[in-house]
């Protein structure tokens, strides 16, 4: 078939073929930090912070860090010049369920070096905060609020942080952790009623915008969420119509 | 000639050609009620509530090769108030119901509604925690369309179904078909118990719900992996 | 394409009665103070039911007079969570939930999903199904570019180029349609393969396309590029600096727009795209004139890529041999015991996945396109699969882009992003 088909194609540029570019791309770790400077820069200033590192799929550097001094590690790797890395192609979280904690993943490239980077910084699940790393990239704004949003993270100095996916009053919790159930917590009665009950002209504007200010939810249903209500029960008392 | 021999000649004068040649009446007598659906049904103008992979084609029947305009149809009223069908093409989630029942209820009567695609219908795959069941709990539906997106000739063929509803209508029953109960007005069209029946998981759907409220355990989440 | 300013003061007017020469005019012997229109902020609230906005996006904007001084975007009108349903779905019941995604160019999705899956799995796929798949993704980055060409022509008053790039997406449909059985939502990928191999024929249709498209290129160029009415909408509107382009996470045509050369298929090849010839079309300024020129160009490099694929299709298997991932053919399913427990084992509990967690980038069409999945040794689901989509993070630079300029550019600027909000809002 393929010959057939170069017959017609006699403008074809077929293009060379690189086989030194071919090997580059498999190359394969064996995990040392030495393979991937960052890595081994990192052991070394911050070798306390670093949890772990390993390489994932083949050829992914991801290293573990607390997230306590996570803003001052991902400042020195954005600013370094030996690291610079200038694209946060990627926030967002992980939840394995079984009370262990939600991983905030960070995903970033270099275009300078060409070299991309994983992080991962577990946030305990009754302490859920992180610092926002929005005032180093201006991409995070979005991505950090949709793991406020779907983890329910705080960002620590993120200059606005609310719901962005979810409707501002959801009232059932964040709905990518592992113990939310995949249709909601109320049943569909109560989420039609409340669907409709939204003030669709309801917006905020970039003058409401505080910075660090927590987004508020309805206090009762937080309550309902925290004594471990499911489904339903709220639905039964609020059916009316 | 033909037809205007066997005519009488009334008083029309012979030089003011009909529609029938020389002489021709230049009146037709019908009902009032297929007069006015004929009117109706040739000149819809449909309001495209077009939100995902349906609006695409919608995009495309009214693109040359299906062409919408064919119908009466090619004038997209993209204001509700100047609209009379709804086409209702794509995921509605919760989010946007409240839009969807708002703009529905802008549209003036006589006013009719497709629901366009299985995730408009009945929600389809995404039997999820933010999307509406089927738009029917929210707004009246007239036709409603299957497919994942239904193709072009789908689409036409729902807006040629409501074409046939509008041609059997009648204005004695006008309050009849019109009818619209304004306390219903931005409110569900269900009330709670038929919301519940209409939402049901079904279908692959029923697992998906016994897993993720746990009365089911996944195969691929046992023990090793939650420690 | 210089643009011929013309500065018109009425502030000056006055003394040009008299030569202009700054002296008290005898015509106007009063300091007349000059009117002041007093203006106050007004509220725009654009969509989410709008046709201008692409989809379900909303946008509210503060005017003074007809300029807008913040606009702030609303999303979330299409959450459909698609990564939590993903959790409850096998690895291979995902690929349909792909295509529903972006369903501008679904092709791009389904393979950057599977190739994410096969590379922490550790599955190198075959040398046809590399091929066939650079191929389709391709074919549907000109798919998806094309839409964007449609819409946005309607956007600043030009129907027809709609009707040519629907024209040439009808196409397109045809070969998706021959290929899948679908026209828009093609779930084409596998695991480990394709659903099915090329259908016949389908290689002279495709070159029938590659033959023909050029030509509607061509008329679109005719029609816009030179038009003065589509240059005076798009040049000098909605600029961004490199840097802050890279700072706001802008991927895909829109960096490259302002000068980057950043492509994933050349910076972080994969699929062997660093043996392809062909330009990462740049521009200078960052506008949305630029951005309409890099679309314009990324077609034609994609017909070329395609040509070049074509040319090196070789014959041979599509799915890797090993049937604990692929599934085998029905009639060996029917006949053969051994398929038969494998088909069993592969629908029943799916392919087991390894620990660990991958990031896949891609080039979509609307920039760079992540899929992260996370397992769990012996997974037959994902515990997490994530999508770092495009246009999610390039819409977030709309406030940025839209501050001091005109509603109307901020709907061309809106426009000029390609943004898909299935996509955004997954």
């Amino acid at each position: 078939m393929a010959d057939e088909q170069k017959s017609g194609l006699d403008a074809v540029d077929e293009g060379p073929i690189g086989s030194d570019a071919r090997e580059a791309t498999q190359r394969t770790f064996s995990g040392d930090p030495s393979e991937h400077p960052t890595i081994a820069a990192l052991l070394e200033r911050f070798g306390d912070e670093v949890q772990g590192h390993r390489v994932a799929a083949g050829d992914q550097w991801v290293a573990w860090l607390a997230p306590t001094r996570s803003h001052e590690i991902l400042d020195w790797l954005k600013n370094d010049p030996d690291h610079a890395y200038d694209m946060m192609s990627d926030v967002t979280g992980i939840d394995y369920g079984a009370g262990r904690p939600v991983e905030v993943v960070y995903q970033m490239f270099s275009t300078a070096h060409s070299r991309a980077l994983r992080l991962r910084c577990p946030v305990p699940l009754d302490a859920m905060e992180i610092d926002s790393v929005c005032d180093l990239w201006k991409s995070a704004d979005w991505l950090e609020r949709e793991v406020f949003d779907l983890f329910g993270v705080t960002f620590k100095g993120h200059p606005d942080l609310r719901r962005i996916l979810m409707p501002d009053d959801y009232a059932e919790g964040h709905p990518l952790r592992k113990d939310f159930p995949l249709r909601g917590r109320f049943s569909r009665a109560e989420q039609t009623r409340r669907a409709l009950e939204q003030d669709v002209e309801r917006f905020y504007l970039a003058d409401d915008l505080q910075a660090g200010a927590p987004q508020e939810m309805d206090a009762s249903a937080v309550g309902a969420i925290a004594d471990g209500e499911t489904e339903a029960t709220p639905a039964q008392s609020r059916e009316d119509d | 000639m033909g037809l205007s021999d066997k005519l009488p000649r009334g008083g029309a004068a012979p030089t003011e050609g009909g529609m029938f040649g020389a002489g021709s009446p230049t009146f037709l007598t019908s009902k009032v009620d297929a007069l006015i659906n004929w009117g109706r049904l040739n000149s819809l103008w449909p309001m495209p509530f077009g939100t995902a992979c349906c609006a695409i084609e919608m995009m495309a029947s009214a693109a040359s090769n299906y062409d919408l305009a064919r119908f009466g149809m090619e004038r997209m009223s993209f204001s509700p108030r100047q609209a009379d069908v709804l086409i209702c093409a794509g995921r509605v989630p919760y989010k946007l119901a409240p839009v969807l029942r708002r703009i529905w209820d802008q549209m003036p009567q006589p006013k009719w509604s497709i629901s366009m695609g299985a995730c408009a219908s009945s929600g389809g795959v995404f039997d999820v925690y933010s999307m509406v069941q089927g738009i029917d709990t929210i707004i009246p539906v007239d036709v409603y369309i299957p497919g994942c997106p239904p193709r072009p000739e789908g689409l036409i063929y729902g807006l040629m179904m409501i074409q046939e509803k509008i041609r059997q209508e009648s204005l004695s029953k006008h309050f009849e078909h019109r009818a619209e109960d304004p306390l219903l007005v931005a409110r569900p069209r269900a009330n709670a118990a038929e919301v519940v029946g209409l939402t049901g998981p079904f279908g692959n759907s029923t697992q998906q719900e016994q897993i993720s409220t746990g009365q089911l355990v996944a195969p691929a989440t046992t023990d090793d992996s939650l420690t | 394409m210089a643009t011929k300013t013309v500065e018109f003061n009425i502030g000056q007017s006055r003394e040009m009665g008299v030569g202009g020469s700054g002296a008290p005019s005898p015509l106007a012997p009063f300091d007349i103070p000059e009117p002041k229109l007093g203006t106050e902020q007004m509220l725009i609230n654009i969509g989410p039911q709008h046709p201008a906005t692409h989809g379900v996006l909303r946008l509210v904007c503060e005017l003074d007079g007809e300029t807008v001084t913040s606009v702030v975007p609303h999303i979330g009108y299409l959450h459909s969570s698609f990564e939590k349903l993903g959790e409850y779905r096998t690895w291979n019941q995902i690929v349909p939930l792909t295509d529903r995604m972006d369903y501008l160019a679904p092709l791009i999705y389904n393979c950057a999903y599977v190739m994410s899956v096969e590379k922490l799995m550790g599955i190198e796929v075959t040398e046809r199904c590399k091929i066939v798949r650079v191929i389709l993704m391709e074919l549907d980055r000109i798919f998806g570019h094309l839409l964007w060409l449609g819409t946005t022509a309607i956007d600043v008053g030009a129907f027809t180029p709609f009707l040519y790039s629907f024209q040439q997406r009808e196409k397109i449909y045809t070969l998706h349609e021959a290929l899948t059985g679908a026209r828009i939502t093609t779930s084409a990928t596998r695991v480990g393969g394709m659903m099915a191999d090329l259908p016949e024929g389908w290689l002279d249709q495709l070159l029938e396309f590659l033959d023909n498209f050029p030509k509607t290129l061509e008329e679109v160029h005719h029609l816009l590029t030179g038009n003065q009415i589509h240059i005076g909408r798009t040049q000098g509107v909605g600029v961004i600096s490199a840097e802050d382009a890279i700072n706001y996470g802008f991927t895909g045509p829109n960096l490259r727009a302002t000068g980057v050369p950043y492509d994933v298929r050349k910076d972080r090849p994969y699929y062997d795209y660093e043996t392809y010839e062909f330009q990462v079309p740049v521009g200078e300024h960052g506008d949305c004139y630029d951005r309409y020129l890099c679309r314009m160009e990324e077609m034609e490099q994609s017909v070329s890529i395609i040509r070049q694929a074509m040319a090196r299709l070789p014959d041979g298997p599509i799915n890797v041999d090993d049937p604990n991932i692929s599934l085998p053919s029905k009639t060996d399913a029917m006949s053969d015991m051994e398929s038969m427990i494998h088909h069993f084992k592969l629908i029943t509990d799916g392919i087991p996945a390894p620990e660990g967690d991958c990031y896949m980038a891609i080039e979509a069409s609307k920039g760079e396109l992540g899929m992260y999945v996370v397992a769990e040794e012996g997974d037959t689901k994902p515990v997490r699969w994530r999508v770092r989509p495009p246009s999610f993070v390039n819409l977030s630079v709309i406030p940025k882009l839209a501050e001091g300029h005109m509603v109307s550019d901020l709907i061309m600027i809106n426009a000029s992003l390609d943004i898909v909000l299935g996509e955004i809002d997954r």
